[in-house]
Formats: C-alpha cells, sequence, structure tokens
C-alpha cells in the first residue's frame, strides 16, 4: 500500500529520531512529509515504533493511505524526484 | 525490490538503522532501505561491517562478490534459498530432455534473430548493401528450428546461420584498414577477431556471473555439451547477447574510428593481435556504456540495461526449469 505521512514534532531532537526511522521506510518528499509503498506487516511495524517514539499530548504523526487509483494522480512541480527502486549504483 | 551495486573501490558498506549505506572517500554515496533490496553485488574492492552483513542474511538477502572487471569470485548466501531446486531443476533436463530442445531452439533462435536484425539494420543505413541473400538464409534457419527436435541438428543449424553471418560481417565494417574474411580464434589473428575476442570473454564473465547470482551451475549447459572446465551455461546464454552487445560496440568502434588498425600489435611468431593499451581503454569503456544503456524489455515491458537483462534473462531461465512459466523467451531485439 502507499502511504503519505506527515508528522508535526515541535521538539527537535524527537523530530530527528522520527526522520530516521522514517527514512528507513520511505522517501523523504518535503520537510515533515514521507511517502512510503509498504507491506501490511512493513506498516505495523513502522506504525509501533513510532508510537513508541512519540509524546500523544505534544506530536501528531498523519498517515494517508493512497488508493491504487489515486496513486498515479499524483502531481509533483520540483522538489524531489522519486527513486527508482529498480537498481542501485555505488 | 531492487539490487544494489558497489562498483566504487575501497567504498565501504554498512547498515544504518534499517537501512544500507555506502561511503567512499568520507561521503556518503548511497542510503537505501533495506526493505527496498533484494540482492547486493559487490563489483572490485570494497568492505563490509559485521553488522551489515548479518541484517542481510536475516532478511535473505544474498550478497555476491566479484572483481571489478566482473569476474564472479564468491557468493554469500542465506539460509533457505530456492537455489538447490535451481539445480536440481538444471540437473533434471541435461541431455536430450524435451526442456533441454527447448531451451536450446530458444538459445539458437534468439542469436539467429538477432543477427538477422542486425543484418537489416545496416541495410535499411545502406541499402546499396548487397545483404539480403544472407538475411534470407538466416530467415530460413530461423524458421526450419521450430520443426527440428535433435540438439545435434539444432547445433548444425545454428553453425550454418552463424556461417551466413560471419560471411556477411565483413560488409558491415566502413572503415579503410580492417581486413576481415573469417572468424577466428585462440589466437585471433587479426584486429576485428581481436575485439571480438575481447568482448566476447569480457560477456561471458558478466553472463556467469548473473547465473551464479540465480543459483545456477554455469558448467551444465544445453547447447554447448560438458567440457572440463568449460562453463557451458553461461556459453549458452551469451548466445542471444553476442550480437546486441559485442558485435555491435566493435562495429560502431571501427565505423566512428573510435579505435584505428594503429592500435594493434601483432606477435611475430603466433601472428596473435593484441590491443594496445589506450584502445582496451576506449573498448571497455564502450562495453561499459553499452552495458549501462537502457531499453525496453520486449517480456517484462519496463526499461532495463544490459547488465539487469544478463539477470533478467536468467531468472526467466530458472522459472522456465522450475515449471514457473511454460516457455523460455531469448532477448530478442529489433
Amino acid at each position: 500500500m502507499f502511504l503519505v505521512i506527515s508528522y508535526d514534532i515541535p521538539e527537535d531532537k524527537r523530530r530527528t529520531k522520527i526522520h530516521k526511522i522514517l527514512k528507513s521506510y520511505g522517501q523523504w518528499m518535503q520537510f515533515s512529509v514521507f511517502e512510503c509503498e509498504l507491506t501490511d506487516a512493513q506498516y505495523a511495524k513502522l506504525r509501533s515504533r513510532l508510537s513508541k517514539l512519540i509524546k500523544p499530548s505534544e506530536d501528531s504523526i498523519r498517515f494517508y493511505f493512497l488508493c491504487g487509483c489515486c496513486q498515479p494522480k499524483i502531481e509533483r512541480i520540483g522538489g524531489e524526484q522519486v527513486r527508482d527502486d529498480t537498481i542501485f549504483f555505488a | 525490490m531492487g539490487t544494489v551495486y558497489v562498483s566504487q573501490d575501497d567504498s565501504f558498506i554498512g547498515k544504518t538503522d534499517e537501512r544500507l549505506t555506502v561511503k567512499a572517500e568520507k561521503k556518503q554515496i548511497l542510503d537505501v532501505p533495506l526493505i527496498k533490496i533484494d540482492g547486493l553485488v559487490i563489483l572490485g574492492r570494497a568492505t563490509i561491517s559485521p553488522a551489515a552483513v548479518m541484517e542481510l542474511l536475516e532478511r535473505k538477502i544474498p550478497m555476491s562478490f566479484m572483481t571489478g572487471s566482473g569476474r564472479f569470485l564468491g557468493r554469500l548466501e542465506p539460509e533457505l534459498t530456492k537455489n538447490i531446486f535451481v539445480r536440481r531443476s538444471q540437473w533434471d533436463a541435461a541431455g536430450e530432455t524435451p526442456k533441454a530442445i527447448h531451451m536450446v531452439q530458444a538459445f539458437v533462435r534468439g542469436k539467429l534473430k538477432n543477427y538477422r536484425a542486425s543484418l537489416m539494420r545496416h541495410l535499411r543505413d545502406y541499402p546499396d548493401n548487397d545483404l539480403q541473400k544472407a538475411i534470407d538464409d538466416i530467415e530460413r534457419a530461423i524458421d526450419s528450428l521450430a520443426t527440428i527436435k535433435a540438439i545435434a541438428s539444432l547445433r548444425g543449424v545454428e553453425g550454418h546461420g552463424s556461417a551466413v553471418y560471419w560471411q556477411a560481417f565483413p560488409k558491415l565494417i566502413r572503415a579503410d584498414g580492417f581486413s576481415f574474411t573469417t572468424r577466428n580464434r585462440r589466437p585471433p589473428i587479426d584486429p576485428v577477431n581481436a575485439m571480438l575476442s575481447f568482448g566476447y570473454s569480457l560477456l561471458r564473465h558478466d553472463v556467469q556471473g548473473a547465473l551464479n547470482i540465480v543459483g545456477f551451475d554455469p558448467y551444465l549447459g544445453y547447447l554447448h555439451t560438458e567440457r572440463y572446465g568449460r562453463p557451458s551455461l553461461a556459453l549458452d546464454l551469451m548466445e542471444e547477447f553476442r550480437p546486441l552487445i559485442v558485435d555491435a560496440i566493435v562495429l560502431s568502434a571501427i565505423n566512428r574510428k573510435a579505435i584505428a588498425p594503429k592500435d594493434f600489435t601483432a606477435e611475430p611468431l603466433s601472428k596473435a593481435i593484441t590491443l594496445s593499451n589506450d584502445a582496451r581503454k576506449v573498448f571497455l569503456t564502450l562495453y561499459e556504456q553499452k552495458k549501462q544503456s537502457k531499453f525496453k524489455h520486449p517480456v517484462m515491458g519496463r526499461q532495463c540495461t544490459y547488465q539487469e537483462s544478463f539477470e533478467l534473462q536468467a531468472r526467466l531461465l530458472a522459472k522456465y526449469l522450475m515449471d514457473e512459466t511454460d516457455k523460455y523467451p531469448p532477448l530478442v531485439l529489433k
């Protein structure tokens, strides 16, 4: 499934931690916005890792699920290019 | 899901959180989530951290190690792979079995169709060239393939088709100073043959690497018979790639005058021809560029490079041998 994840975290240290976790699951598209293509198990793991970390009284993380027909309708002007996940060179 | 190729020398492969990172010269050159990776290929010298090795094995991601020039060295493989089934189905199909016959037909068909396409492309560009007879001959050989059910006869068709192609080959050379009469090797005695042989050996390393990555035994082939120390399956699978990659770059190197006759030296006794160091670099660069060039794979329907297509074809072969598909489609490009 395809997710857009956005977060609002006032404290720098916690925000950095959240950012680092999200980088392992998807691509950083904008400040506080990630896009991830995940399986159910991967999503469950990500969600539990994040929920252990945040302070629900101050922080918020939102998961937007895009259905298969909405996903190709994403339009982009400028900004981060979508990563090609079929091959990686270093 | 993709494969990671690390070709930067002296790079360091490590793990950060659930990501694979590659550092070289104190800079981070790659950072990808492990959930996006299904294979790691290390070309040349690289260090990999113990934590990364453990994590990759845990996640059942195989690692292959190759030299910088692409010769397969070995492979670190997690527990529980399909490898044994690939290998068993490969052995089960050995000899004069229906599967072996199908694969030999496919290898020969792929090669001859690509031969024909390369002659036809040349005829389109230079219509005054007398190639039509060779094209028709190869066409007939391709048509006869489907009805022939004996591997020895299929080898005969392959030999005939190749002979026709190599007879027509000199007409494709459009630069002065290069002469080509027939294919010769061990040792090649003219510059064109020297370049072809060099190219084929590069190609063999790549194809053999791909077969190893998929889990085949490259020494058991179908079109090529078993012989001590001969990687027959690699030779089988590279048939369809010969005209697409090596012949194409040899011709373009000659016709675009990237390599000239003065770049070669002959050894006095055996008449063996070798490339000068500079010309070898030119040739390697051309080969590398070709391998990284993209085309649309006719079966998979997506963009891929020739480098990836070696592995794709090997995986298609494995699928056919393990009864996941009912045909092996050779890579044929127009």
